[in-house]
C-alpha cells in the first residue's frame, strides 16, 4: 500500500513536470507590455480600449522567413483592425547576434515596407518570454476574456510562406474569424520553421 | 600521349578522392525513407539553414564527430530548411565545410512534417535527430557538441 502511495506521488510529480515543460501556449494569460515603436512612441495593449483581440506577430528584419510576410501583415491589419483586432509586430531578436535587427534598422524596415501597424522593439526580450515566442515569424492571436488577454492561437501565419498565392489555410485569419463569431478556434496551434529567438543568458 | 594519359590518371584519382559537394532536393517522404530504414546504420540528422548563425557555428562539432567515427556504421546527414530560392547560399556553406549527404527539404508547409520528426519540436533550429535501426532514438532541439554526439551514438 505504501509502495502504491509513493508510486502515485511520483507519477503526479512527473505529470506536473512534463505538463510544465511542454506547456501549451494556448489559453495562457498575457501580461500587458510597454514597448518602443519605430516612430519613437510607446505602445501598450491598454492603448486600445476597444480592441476585442490582437494579432501579435514576433518577427524581425534578418530572418528569410519573416521577410516573406510584410505585405501579408499589412493586409491582416487592414482587414481586422476595423473589426477590433489590430495587428502588432514585435522584434525580440538578440541584436548582438544579428546587427540587422537593431532599433535603427527596424525604423528603416518599417518605412521601406510601409508597415501600417506598430513594429515594437523588445530589447530585453521579456515580452517574447511572456508569450513563449520561439521564432520569427511566430504568430499569436490573443482575445479579451474577463478583462484578461488570453492566447487563443499560436503558430504559423498561414500554410505557405514562399508562395502567398498558394495559401490554402490562413491560420491567423481563420482563428480571428472564429473568435469574432464566438466560436472555439479549431486549429489553435501549428508548427513552422522560423529563425530561433535566442534568449540571452543573463 | 603519355602526358595526356598521365594527366587523365591524375584527374581521375583526384575526382575519386574528393566527393562532389552536392545538394539533393527532396520531399519529406523521400528524406524519411532514406534515414528511417532497418539497416544497422545509425543516422545523425542535423536540421540547419544557411541563415541560422548558431547552426553554422556548430558545424565544426559535427565535423569533429565525423572524423572520429570513420569506418563505423554511423552516417551523418544534413537537412537544410533553406528556401529553395536560396540554394546558392546553402551551396556556399556546403562547399566551405565540405559537407556530404546534404538534403534541401522541398516542403512549403512545415506544419505537415515537423510533428513527424518529434511532436515536441516547435520547428526551431539547430535541431538534431538520432535514428538507430529505423527507430527514433533521440531528438535535441538545440545546439549539440561532438562529445554529446559520441555519447548518443554509442
Amino acid at each position: 500500500m505504501k509502495y502504491i502511495k509513493s508510486l502515485s506521488i511520483i507519477l503526479i510529480v512527473l505529470s506536473i513536470i512534463s505538463t510544465n515543460s511542454f506547456a501549451q501556449k494556448t489559453n495562457k494569460n498575457i501580461v500587458d507590455f510597454k514597448l518602443k515603436n519605430t516612430d519613437g512612441s510607446f505602445v501598450s495593449l491598454s492603448d486600445y480600449p476597444n480592441a476585442k483581440g490582437f494579432i501579435i506577430i514576433f518577427t524581425c528584419n534578418h530572418c528569410p522567413f519573416a521577410k516573406l510576410y510584410p505585405p501579408r501583415l499589412n493586409n491582416l491589419n487592414n482587414k481586422y483592425k476595423p473589426l477590433g483586432v489590430p495587428l502588432i509586430a514585435i522584434s525580440s531578436t538578440d541584436t548582438l547576434m544579428y546587427e540587422e535587427d537593431t532599433y535603427s534598422n527596424m525604423v528603416i524596415k518599417a518605412n521601406d515596407e510601409h508597415f501600417n501597424f506598430p513594429y515594437l522593439f523588445d530589447e530585453i526580450q521579456e515580452v517574447a518570454k511572456n508569450f513563449k515566442a520561439q521564432k520569427t515569424p511566430h504568430a499569436f492571436v490573443i482575445w479579451k476574456e474577463n478583462n484578461q488577454w488570453v492566447v487563443k492561437y499560436n503558430g504559423a501565419i498561414d500554410n505557405n510562406g514562399m508562395e502567398p498565392e498558394k495559401v490554402t489555410e490562413s491560420y491567423v485569419a481563420n482563428a480571428v474569424h472564429e473568435l469574432l463569431a464566438n466560436k472555439p478556434v479549431k486549429t489553435s496551434e501549428t508548427k513552422s520553421i522560423g529563425c530561433q529567438i535566442a534568449f540571452r543568458r543573463k | 600521349m603519355n602526358k595526356i594519359v598521365c594527366i587523365t590518371f591524375v584527374v581521375l584519382c583526384f575526382s575519386n578522392n574528393t566527393k562532389a559537394q552536392t545538394i539533393q532536393i527532396v520531399k519529406f517522404y523521400t528524406l524519411k525513407q532514406s534515414v528511417y530504414n532497418n539497416s544497422d546504420t545509425v543516422y545523425v540528422v542535423n536540421f540547419f539553414a544557411s541563415w541560422c548563425k548558431p547552426c553554422i557555428q556548430e558545424i565544426p562539432e559535427f565535423l569533429t564527430f565525423d572524423k572520429g567515427i570513420k569506418n563505423s556504421k554511423i552516417k551523418l546527414v544534413f537537412v537544410s530548411v533553406d528556401l529553395k530560392k536560396d540554394q546558392e547560399k546553402l551551396l556556399q556553406i556546403v562547399q566551405k565545410y565540405s559537407l556530404q549527404n546534404v538534403f534541401l527539404l522541398d516542403e512549403t508547409n512545415a506544419n505537415n512534417w515537423i510533428n513527424k520528426i518529434d511532436k515536441h519540436w516547435s520547428g526551431t533550429i539547430p535541431a538534431t535527430l538520432i535514428i538507430k535501426k529505423g527507430k527514433h532514438k533521440k531528438f535535441i532541439a538545440d545546439a549539440i557538441s561532438s562529445e554529446t554526439l559520441y555519447n548518443l551514438t554509442k
